[in-house]
């Protein structure tokens, strides 16, 4: 089994990169689950059809543990795709760190994670120690960088390296950087950026996925752009995608560079 | 937050800021402690509570209440828990409510105060604790002194009333999980007693909140210890008074005491000094079967101010301390008083004579 996640700023589009993959994942026969582990729960709503699932916090709130199963967390989307949406408070109360982490011990308990392949999508950046949850030991070994050209989003994917780095010391880690992905916004040279960035750190980029209208049309749509308009140039990036993390081997314990060389780097790109 | 570095003897300093606040607010005996956090915060306070004034001879069940938080609140928010536990607690109609919280109700940023601001009926006393994160258990214990007296009417010592009570002082911060707690109020009384003086409130141990609503009306606040010299500032600011900062330690010390006390509450104290320096010179001849012997003074862990009086009595029994002398122990806190000395006198001698 391949566990696999997807780390980066806000909005800079990991549920649609993460859904998408999914959908193109599935499409070559793998089983597929697909785990949002952000408050906001609308990574699988693509590939529910627009659907928000009630969130394993939810039911954790509203019924009480022991009153769980595992029907009530896991559904199906497109194509087969198992979805699974953690939640999490109200903004400004609570501790979603930790709601993670109980999200995680309640799947485990259901034996709920299983598949050829768990795409773990999660909130903009590693707040706290339960936003590194999946990239503890016996998680998502794999993770991915979500990030466009823009200095904030490389700043958020740097310090998402941090992160791995810290966790790859530990005795029983395998947690890796498998490559960074470009969601790209549209500015110049942005493609040599972002691969020049995953090269600093010392990663590669695994995929240019282009600023495109089907996206949004897909979204509007309330599907994925597989399933939405399936022999599109972009539908073909997400494909590309999903045959490069099924063959990626190159795994690297990241070397995150200072802010000073990543505004330069910022510069030298523009 | 607490940011200070842990001491290399962590386990006689620190402490967390729950028990400190516990040790104090569960002595106003017809008030409830709300314990905002998990079960177990509450349980073992309570065990130690229990246990302590058992210890010193009190049956007593403090009444605390958990507000129970498990995984669901931590990751929520407790505020409901919280409110429905105050909602609950009110219906018993104490005199007040406490409401002490944990570390992990600090980390997910429940507004407690904000909770404990609604009607509820009865008097909500929030005290600021926050656990281990809050700080210290002293740091605990200051906070819920300085939260029930900010409830207290801001009465001085120079009222109609307090003049009708004649000249009077608070005992601020008694140690109330320490041995001897009585025996050492007890001796504080008899020096008092010696100045015409009488104790108007003790804050807090044993009282009600009645009893403490007279907190304003002394004219001298002592404190147990150094260590609530905050709670002084503060009582001094809102009400006028005065205090003294420690209990008497030793011989010395206890003359010290008594001018302090006699000059602070403007009362006569030479004729109680001259009697209780006779009642000293008594004691020590009563010693003097020890008196020249050899020693070794257990150092730990005994306080800094422990060790002065400890060399005070070395001194005036000529005591000999070395390497091959009889161990003797040293207490924690300094014995109160001269009573506190002819107790410490009396377990060296037992020691000495073994």
């Amino acid at each position: 089994m391949k566990q696999i996640a997807l780390y980066g700023k806000g909005g800079i589009g990991k549920s649609t990169t993460s859904a998408n993959l999914s959908a193109a994942l599935s499409a070559r026969g793998l089983d597929i689950l697909q785990i949002g582990c952000d408050p906001k729960r609308d990574s699988t709503r693509m590939l529910m059809h627009g659907k928000l699932i009630p969130t394993v916090m939810d039911l954790l709130r509203n019924q009480g543990e022991a009153k769980i199963s595992r029907a009530d967390i896991v559904f199906t989307g497109f194509n087969g795709v198992r979805c699974v949406e953690a939640g999490g408070p109200e903004p400004g109360v609570g501790c979603a760190g930790r709601g993670i982490i109980a999200t995680f011990q309640i799947l485990q308990k259901h034996g709920a994670l299983e598949g050829d392949v768990i795409v773990y999508d999660v909130l903009g950046d590693v707040v706290c120690g339960g936003f590194a949850m999946p990239m503890r030991e016996g998680y998502a070994e794999e993770i991915y960088l979500v990030t466009s050209g823009e200095l904030m989003s490389l700043y958020a994917a740097n310090n998402i390296c941090k992160a791995i780095q810290r966790l790859s010391i530990r005795p029983k880690s395998r947690c890796r950087l498998a490559g960074v992905i470009c969601n790209a916004k549209g500015q110049s040279r942005e493609e040599e950026l972002v691969a020049e960035f995953a090269r600093r750190v010392n990663s590669e980029m695994v995929q240019f996925i282009p600023r495109s209208r089907t996206v949004q049309m897909a979204e509007l749509n309330r599907k994925t752009v597989i399933e939405y308009e399936f022999g599109s140039s972009q539908a073909d990036c997400y494909r590309s995608l999903a045959q490069r993390v099924m063959e990626n081997t190159h795994l690297t314990v990241p070397t995150p560079i200072e802010y000073d060389e990543l505004e330069a780097l910022a510069i030298e790109f523009m | 937050m607490n940011l200070r570095p842990l001491q290399s003897n962590s386990c006689r300093h620190g402490g967390c800021t729950l028990t400190g606040a516990l040790s104090a607010t569960t002595h106003v005996r017809d008030a409830v402690t709300v314990v905002h956090g998990p079960k177990g915060c509450a349980h073992h306070n309570f065990s130690l509570l229990h246990t302590t004034g058992l210890d010193n001879g009190e049956l007593i069940l403090p009444e605390i209440i958990s507000t129970g938080l498990a995984e669901t609140e931590i990751i929520f928010g407790g505020e409901e828990a919280l409110a429905g536990v105050l909602t609950s607690v009110a219906r018993q109609d104490p005199a007040a409510v406490f409401v002490l919280t944990t570390c992990i109700v600090d980390t997910i940023g429940d507004d407690v105060q904000e909770v404990c601001g609604r009607d509820y009926g009865v008097p909500i006393i929030r005290v600021p604790t926050a656990g281990f994160l809050g700080g210290t258990f002293q740091d605990g214990m200051n906070r819920a002194l300085c939260a029930i007296a900010a409830t207290v009417p801001s009465r001085r010592a120079d009222s109609a009333a307090s003049r009708a009570m004649g000249p009077c002082v608070n005992i601020i911060g008694e140690k109330n999980l320490e041995f001897e707690v009585e025996e050492n109020y007890a001796e504080v009384c008899r020096l008092l007693d010696g100045l015409d003086l009488r104790v108007n409130v003790r804050c807090i141990r044993n009282c009600t909140l009645q009893d403490l609503s007279r907190l304003g009306m002394a004219r001298l606040n002592i404190l147990r210890d150094e260590e609530l010299r905050p709670v002084g500032d503060f009582l001094k600011e809102r009400f006028g008074t005065p205090y003294v900062i420690s209990y008497p330690a030793g011989l010395e010390g206890t003359i010290g005491f008594l001018q302090s006390v006699a000059d602070g509450c403007g009362v006569p104290g030479e004729g109680a000094i001259d009697r209780e320096e006779e009642i000293q010179r008594e004691i020590l001849a009563g010693f003097q079967d020890i008196a020249g012997s050899e020693i070794l003074m257990e150092s730990s862990p005994g306080s800094p101010e422990a060790l002065l009086v400890a060399g005070e009595l070395v001194r005036r029994l000529a005591l000999k301390p070395g390497a091959g002398g009889i161990r003797v122990p040293l207490p924690i806190s300094p014995p109160v008083g001269s009573a506190g000395v002819r107790r410490l006198l009396h377990r060296w001698r037992c020691t000495i004579h073994a």
